[in-house]
């Protein structure tokens, strides 16, 4: 072997000694993919357990108290939810309503827009308490109402169509456009 | 399958029967209706809602009832009552047609509109039907007609909303002062129907901006 030779094989081992600069995450990387594959391995495991099939003894009572739960489940969830959705306020007009009942104590407005509920829509009178008035958003469609007077008279809206009556107590319309 | 089991699987099934009966039920009639007519006007949501047919109107007519003390017997006579002209509505306006136009048909249907009204009157009215059905009600109930108000709106089709509720209010006052309900309807489309061709007329003589 030559002079020469033996100085560039020194240099090349110089060269192979000199650490190796790692890329700092590796050792992350690394231990995410060894972590991943444990998980995969405990899944396969319990989808294995899952779908082996085996046989189950349950007492009658036990049987009936599963059924009693599926039961209170299914019962209980769907009543959460909001069965009617409330409007949106953009869909909504104001409609003033008005009725003319002198010496009344008080007047409400009653109809398909507040579920014929005569506590939600009081009226208010004039200084004279003669003119009842109350303004209420309402949306697109065609409305059935009443005036309840004193909580016992049903009055129907002069200035409003009169819609049919079931029930032996007036109603009017309303329509509201949209 | 052993009769334990059979057992079991007949319980689930009647509670779960038992679970759909109920969650027909609107949380608004519990406490407003007696247990007996809370139980019929349930079913005849139960058979709206099957039908597609918008079951709001019947709990509002179920509350009215119940706000005014009718009678049970009352209360579900006018619920399956309004449940068959949605029904009807709904088969003379089409199956696009929404709750709020059905709801107007009904009462239309009501009022002594025929069906093959409801249905020219969508065949040729691309708006919403709302305004117009319920125009042509209060006309009927306000003693035009039927067939007198129904071709006067039919002849509107095209109108505006706000122009069919105009021309409404204008036979009303016709016939407060005195007209006859028929006569107002006829004379109140005529001039309805040119002050639309006038405007439409002008609106397209308007000059229009470079």
């Amino acid at each position: 072997m030559f002079e020469h030779d033996d100085d560039a094989l020194n240099r090349m081992i110089d060269r192979l000694r000199e650490p190796v600069e790692m890329d700092p995450r590796l050792d992350a990387r690394v231990m995410t993919r060894v972590a991943s594959r444990g998980f995969a391995a405990r899944a396969a495991l319990v989808w294995e357990w899952l779908r082996r099939p085996r046989t189950v003894a349950i007492s009658p009572i036990a049987g009936l108290g599963l059924a009693a739960a599926a039961a209170a489940i299914i019962w209980i969830l769907p009543s959460r939810a909001p069965q009617f959705a409330a409007p949106l306020a953009a869909d909504v007009t104001p409609v003033q309503f008005v009725v003319v009942a002198p010496g009344a104590e008080h007047v409400s407005l009653v109809g398909d827009f507040n579920d014929w509920d005569a506590r939600l829509t009081p009226m208010r009178a004039d200084r004279d308490g003669r003119l009842w008035t109350v303004t209420v958003p309402l949306t697109p469609g065609r409305h059935r109402y009443a005036f309840l007077v004193n909580g016992a008279r049903w009055v129907a809206d002069p200035s409003a169509p009169r819609a049919p009556d079931d029930f032996g107590a007036p109603s009017s319309v309303v329509t509201v456009g949209g | 399958m052993t009769t334990l089991h059979q057992v079991s699987a007949l319980a689930l099934a009647a509670a779960l029967v038992g679970t759909g009966t109920a969650r027909a039920q609107d949380p608004r009639l519990m406490h407003r209706l007696d247990s007996v007519t809370l139980a019929s006007v349930g079913a005849l949501m139960d058979s709206a809602r099957a039908a597609g047919l918008p079951v709001e109107p019947l709990v509002q007519r179920a509350l009215e009832g119940a706000a005014k003390h009718a009678e049970p017997d009352r209360i579900v006579a006018a619920v399956r009552r309004l449940a068959g002209e949605l029904g009807v509505a709904r088969a003379a306006l089409g199956r696009e047609s929404s709750p709020v136009e059905l709801d107007a048909g009904a009462s239309a249907l009501r009022a002594g509109v025929r069906p093959e009204d409801l249905t020219l009157l969508r065949q040729r009215r691309t708006q919403s039907l709302t305004v117009a059905l319920a125009a042509l009600t209060d006309l009927v109930v306000g003693g035009v007609p039927p067939d007198s108000a129904a071709s006067a709106v039919l002849a509107l089709a095209r109108a505006r909303d706000d122009q069919i509720a105009d021309f409404r209010r204008a036979v009303e006052r016709d016939i407060a002062l005195g007209a006859a309900p028929a006569a107002a309807a006829a004379v109140r489309v005529d001039a309805t129907v040119r002050d639309i061709t006038n405007s439409a007329a002008n609106s397209g003589n308007t000059p229009r901006k470079p």
